[in-house]
């Protein structure tokens, strides 16, 4: 404005805020919502750090329905996922990692205590009708979230009750039955038509499907145990891991030899180690290509299961052979008396692919009654003999489309791994169910899917004088001589507990509302609103008189603010 | 959008007495301070400034960044001023608070004789110094506030002395003999400390004083987005201690939780940058002679905390969802 001036050369007075200080600037601040190292290496897509805000406000039941927005079974997934998030937690570099998997037990057994809704669109179904085969994880996934946005579902399982693997191949002891079933008693409660006992290539074949419907999803799982033999040694009497794991669960008892040697390295070797250790089994071995969790292995390489499961399979009496195969099956006729062990790693060979190479001179033997594989499974060809061909698992894009097979969509573990998707958990299985459901939603609306982007927060961005050290969680773990085979052995947090624990979360990459910004400001240039800030932020910079002098952004505790060159 | 934005400005849940478009260098931390001070104090107040940056900033002819009545006399008379004001205010019978403002020249220097007198009559009267150590306006000449060994453009360092000779001038002590209600320490590193030991000034009939630690970015030579991490690193290092005292005592302290070396406090500022020059043996020597005086200071005022304290100096800045985690 410019300076009136009157008789005598004095001038009206003014404000400063004719003055616009912006004009000294050269860089400016900016907002700049990354994504939080837990949802960036979640394979079911949640964004934990978004519902960790909602429990930081005390809205538990607004954080469970940003939750479900990815996964629709977080009672589930809160006990038996291995939490990559945790692992990833920026604040492990800080003192230790949010109990997030605590805390997502928690809010999906909230949930199923005070039947909180599931959010799905209200309105009139739309057009596409989807036929969802497999009622696991995936299945369940795919089927929720077409639900939920309006799509008429059929879901069918070849078994009596829906669950898949969770059902047919997790002990009690870390899943409880009466939780599986009502979390999906919920979700099939959203509006899924469900059929149960109709398998795949026997009761409905999968052309019929494609004719009948609008998209197929298959969630079929690999249910086929994968081919195992030492050298072509193969005993007699060889049962496989998950069918003795299945079996158990079925009718509660495993063959109780003297010592046992289990062969692999995933949640079924451990599951299986336990409980025959339970049923009174004096030795209980497992080997392992894997090394166990510790500063000196390379996170590709550990063992991929639960880290409590492990500690507590130690605990229990299993004893673990890392970085260990089986070199040679010691026969007395066709039964296994012993079996030879070598040391081996995993290394980059002239090619620079890493391969597993086994070490001359490290031979052990150990003196056993039986040995199980249980080094995974490949998919059963049944009825998807045409679609498969000759290969183990299906090839599938991120939105589980097959090549080739417009409207058939695949997820789960018949899915091949890829490298952004790995699979083989129960929040992969989730996360493709979700993804196709994407993708179906999608091809509907002859639109192009697109996946999410935004960039990393690396811990070094954070400003961490303005958090407390304050302990990790600790859930209440059942003593050694209360465990049976029904008990569950890690329990929940208390409401106090729980939310103590969400305010743990450092907020990495989205805005902490802590004023700092706002209360740091020289020049006055930040604005408190919720009227006109986005992206969960409360503040707004105003440029006009923002001298660009950076402090802002030095001092964001969880950097949602950044420097940018004055365009 | 600018419109918008203005009117949002006005909407603000916070009283603002010191507004935008002030000429302050970026990253000031007077311009902070002054604000945070004004904010805690609220509406009800009458400023008498010093000479100084805070008065040529936020006045430049013919605005004003104030929002509450302002008057500027001369260097050396801001609390002669206050005190006038106050008389005047109390003969009318009004209840309104007074407080005069000033840099570390017009408060240790200029216009220390003022300030003494006002002490001593007991006006009801709130001082805040901002102590930024040097005086910056006219170009970063050293005061009675520059610490040790500090470059400023008339105690360069060379081969005769490095930067300042003298020690840093204990104005707080000099305060507390006078054996006023309250006297304080604080620092722009932690506002929520600041603000609330304004608050307490403000609610005492009396004098009180307040010294309130302001890294100038252009003075002492660091960017201006470490202005608060400057400040910061000052007190947990035990250099700038805050303190309260009442009647002369030490009444409380902010503890240091775990004390850093001064050196990562001087490190990041260019007038201590002759202090880091390899191979002169005076810059270690200087180095050991500030962590001494930290040491001290840490020693006289009790300062070593003993585990953790919300209110220590690693607590009393934590934040959590919707705020600071303490008032």
């Amino acid at each position: 404005m410019p300076v009136i001036m009157t008789e005598g050369a004095f001038a009206r007075p003014g404000t400063s805020l004719d003055f616009k200080t912006g004009t000294w600037r050269s860089e400016r601040p900016v907002h700049k919502h990354a994504t939080a190292p837990c949802h960036k290496v979640c394979p079911a897509g949640e964004d934990q750090q978004a519902w960790l805000a909602k429990l930081q406000e005390n809205h538990p039941a607004e954080a469970w329905a940003r939750l479900v927005m990815m996964n629709p079974m977080p009672a589930v997934s809160g006990r038996v996922c291995p939490h990559p998030c945790e692992s990833a937690c920026n604040r492990g570099h800080y003192d230790e990692a949010i109990a997030i998997h605590g805390l997502e037990r928690w809010l999906g057994d909230e949930a199923i205590r005070q039947n909180w809704a599931y959010p799905v669109e209200k309105g009139p179904m739309r057009p596409g009708h989807v036929a969802v085969v497999g009622a696991g994880p995936a299945g369940l996934s795919a089927a929720y979230h077409l639900r939920r946005r309006r799509y008429k579902v059929t879901l069918f399982d070849s078994q009596p009750e829906a669950g898949g693997l969770l059902r047919s191949a997790i002990p009690p002891t870390r899943l409880p039955r009466d939780v599986l079933d009502r979390e999906i008693e919920r979700i099939l409660a959203t509006g899924i038509d469900f059929r149960p006992r109709v398998a795949l290539g026997r009761d409905v074949v999968l052309e019929e499907l494609s004719r009948d419907f609008d998209a197929v999803f298959l969630g079929i799982g690999a249910g086929r145990s994968r081919h195992w033999d030492v050298d072509g040694a193969v005993p007699a009497d060889l049962r496989e891991g998950l069918g003795l794991l299945r079996e158990w669960l079925a009718v509660g008892a495993v063959p109780t030899p003297n010592a046992v040697v289990i062969h692999g390295g995933g949640n079924t070797a451990v599951d299986l180690a336990r409980v025959m250790k339970r049923a009174g089994v004096a030795e209980v071995h497992v080997i392992t290509a894997s090394g166990l969790p510790g500063p000196d292995t390379d996170p590709d390489d550990v063992l991929n299961v639960v880290p409590r499961e492990l500690e507590q399979a130690m605990e229990e009496g299993v004893v673990f052979h890392p970085h260990r195969t089986i070199q040679r099956l010691i026969m007395r006729g066709s039964k296994v008396v012993g079996v030879e062990m070598v040391r081996l790693k995993k290394l980059p060979n002239a090619k620079g692919r890493k391969s597993r190479i086994a070490f001359e001179g490290t031979e052990t033997v150990l003196h056993v009654d039986m040995v199980i594989p249980a080094i995974g499974e490949v998919v059963d060809p049944d009825g998807v003999e045409a679609l498969l061909g000759t290969h183990d698992y299906f090839t599938a894009d991120p939105w589980g489309r097959i090549a080739d097979h417009e409207r058939v969509f695949v997820g789960g573990d018949a899915r091949d791994w890829t490298r952004d998707f790995p699979g083989g958990t129960v929040s992969a299985a989730i996360g493709d169910g979700r993804r196709a459901a994407e993708g179906i939603d999608a091809a509907f609306q002859r639109l192009t899917p697109r996946l999410e982007s935004r960039p990393d927060i690396p811990f070094e961005t954070l400003n961490l004088h303005y958090y407390e050290s304050a302990p990790r969680l600790r859930l209440p773990v059942l003593p050694l001589d209360q465990r049976n085979d029904s008990a569950e052995i890690e329990g929940g947090p208390s409401a106090g507990d729980a939310l103590a624990e969400a305010g743990r979360c450092l907020s990495c990459g989205n805005c902490l509302a802590c004023d700092n910004c706002w209360t740091l400001c020289p020049d006055s240039a930040v604005i408190k609103t919720v009227e006109t800030a986005s992206d969960g932020s409360h503040y707004v910079f105003d440029y006009d008189y923002c001298k660009g002098c950076g402090l802002c952004a030095a001092e964001c505790p969880c950097g949602f603010i950044g420097m940018i060159a004055e365009p | 959008m600018t419109d918008s934005v203005h009117d949002l400005r006005a909407r603000q849940p916070r009283f603002s007495g010191l507004e935008a478009g002030h000429r302050a260098c970026q990253g000031c931390g007077e311009a902070l301070g002054a604000r945070l001070v004004t904010e805690a104090a609220g509406p009800d107040v009458i400023l008498a400034n010093a000479t100084g940056c805070l008065e040529v900033f936020s006045t430049a002819w013919p605005q004003s960044a104030w929002r509450v009545p302002w008057i500027h006399s001369v260097f050396a008379n801001a609390a002669a001023v206050a005190s006038g004001v106050e008389s005047a205010l109390k003969a009318q019978g009004r209840r309104t608070k007074v407080i005069a403002q000033g840099g570390d020249g017009g408060t240790f220097d200029i216009g220390f004789q003022a300030l003494s007198g006002m002490l001593e009559r007991m006006h009801n009267v709130l001082y805040v110094c901002y102590d930024n150590e040097a005086y910056m306006n006219t170009g970063i000449q050293r005061s009675s506030s520059t610490p040790h060994a500090a470059r400023t453009t008339t105690s360069p360092p060379g081969r005769e002395r490095m930067g300042k000779r003298h020690l840093k001038k204990d104005l707080l002590s000099i305060i507390a003999a006078h054996h006023i209600p309250y006297a304080a320490s604080a620092s722009v590193a932690y506002p929520q400390d600041l603000r609330r030991k304004v608050r307490r000034a403000m609610e005492i009939e009396g004098p009180t004083f307040l010294l309130v630690h302001s890294p100038c970015p252009l003075g002492w030579g660091h960017d201006g987005s470490h202005t608060i991490a400057i400040a910061r690193l000052a007190v947990q290092s035990g250099l700038f201690p805050l303190v309260e005292l009442e009647r002369g005592e030490v009444a409380s302290v902010m503890p240091v939780r775990k004390a850093v070396p001064v050196a990562d406090y001087l490190k990041g500022q260019g007038r201590f940058a002759h202090l880091f020059v390899e191979g002169d043996p005076r810059a270690r020597e200087e180095r050991e002679h500030l962590q001494a005086l930290a040491d001290y200071n840490i020693e006289r005022y009790g300062l070593a905390g003993e585990g953790t304290d919300p209110y220590d100096t690693d607590g009393a800045d934590t934040v959590r969802r919707g705020g600071s985690a303490r008032i």
